[in-house]
């Protein structure tokens, strides 16, 4: 996989957005851009062009859910990746989540390996 | 056809209620009395409405500035901290390789010298390094002084969040509303609950960590 890939990284904490930031440019991932809800990512994401979503859920704005569904219903986006990183941990949300088209789900706390994982799982189901 | 006995002689109506509602009517007009008295005397409800829970509100605020500047600063603190971090490392393995020579006495005379001089630098190099990483290790520690600071002002606000508890089960038994399924709504898990706490019952299943949802998303076939 690319190392020029470009990152969305979408939470409402800007903390969280700088851990995951920084666990991406370990990764060697050093094209990593931000966003502090749903919807001011949304627009980003039409006239960007992102090769991976990396979204909580739990926003004021427009939820991670609500994004990722957005994402899905639109032509040049439908197939992007979109991981979930949140604090979320019902069964039923990550069915929801599941059935709205999540490429993978990462709850909150995590680690660097556990991202590292899901992003080349994601990555690696993509190319195949 | 009418009687005229019944006519000229109707059954007297009593205007006083039987005994047991008046007992019941007693009961509830003395328990909403004593309510509205509770109420009434207590100006704690004013001043709960009108000052403590606004000014909870912005120590709460205050408590979400303190922990993101603790947690920036930190991460400020790990950012600096990496690269002399780095150096170190990277200079100590660079440095293993002509040391193994020199050990196994193998190595060059142009290749000593040269590994003297490196060996000289990193001695120097690496120590400033490690002052700046343990520098910023004492910054790292002090930094997370907001926990005092902000266990305190969330402290206060849950002894506030107790007396409200207290007014609101009031309000409910005097309307007749507890009890019930308290459970999220699916409007509100749509929009996201937050993190789990233990101790907290969540209404709803919740999975057991990163295996579980693995596990959950792979039966999805994710």
């Amino acid at each position: 996989m690319s190392k020029d890939m470009k990152f969305l990284v979408v939470d409402d904490y800007s903390t969280m957005r700088r851990i995951v930031k920084n666990l991406l440019h370990d990764l060697g991932y050093a094209n990593v851009a931000e966003a502090d809800d749903g919807k001011t990512a949304l627009p980003l994401l039409e006239n960007g062009s992102f090769d991976f979503l990396i979204t909580d859920w739990n926003m004021p704005g427009m939820p991670g859910l609500d994004l990722l569904k957005a994402v899905r219903s639109n032509d040049r986006l439908k197939k992007l990746p979109v991981l979930m990183l949140t604090a979320e941990a019902k069964r039923e949300q990550i069915v929801e989540a599941a059935q709205a088209g999540v490429s993978g789900y990462v709850i909150k706390p995590f680690t660097a390996v556990t991202l590292k994982e899901k992003i080349d799982k994601i990555l690696g189901a993509q190319a195949a | 056809m009418s009687n005229p006995a019944a006519l000229r002689d109707p059954p007297q109506r009593s205007d006083t209620p039987a005994p047991d509602l008046l007992v019941q009517l007693q009961d509830l007009t003395t328990n909403l009395q004593t309510a509205l008295d509770r109420f009434r005397l207590d100006s704690r409800l004013t001043r709960l409405a009108e000052k403590e829970v606004p000014d909870a509100r912005e120590r709460l605020q205050h408590v979400l500035k303190l922990t993101e500047q603790a947690a920036h600063r930190t991460l400020d603190l790990v950012e600096q901290s990496c690269p002399p971090a780095d150096r170190t490392a990277k200079e100590a393995a660079a440095l293993g390789e002509p040391w193994s020579r020199f050990r196994a006495g193998t190595i060059t005379v142009s290749d000593y010298c040269d590994l003297i001089t490196r060996v000289d630098k990193f001695l120097l190099v690496s120590r400033t390094d490690s002052d700046t990483v343990r520098a910023n290790l004492n910054e790292v520690l002090l930094a997370q002084d907001y926990q005092d600071l902000t266990g305190q002002i969330i402290r206060g606000v849950m002894t506030l969040v107790s007396e409200v508890e207290v007014v609101l089960v009031d309000l409910a038994r005097l309307a007749g509303t507890t009890g019930g399924n308290h459970g999220p709504t699916a409007e509100e898990l749509a929009r996201g609950t937050g993190p789990v706490v233990p101790g907290v019952e969540q209404g709803a299943a919740v999975v057991n960590g990163q295996v579980d949802i693995d596990a959950l998303l792979s039966d999805l076939g994710i």
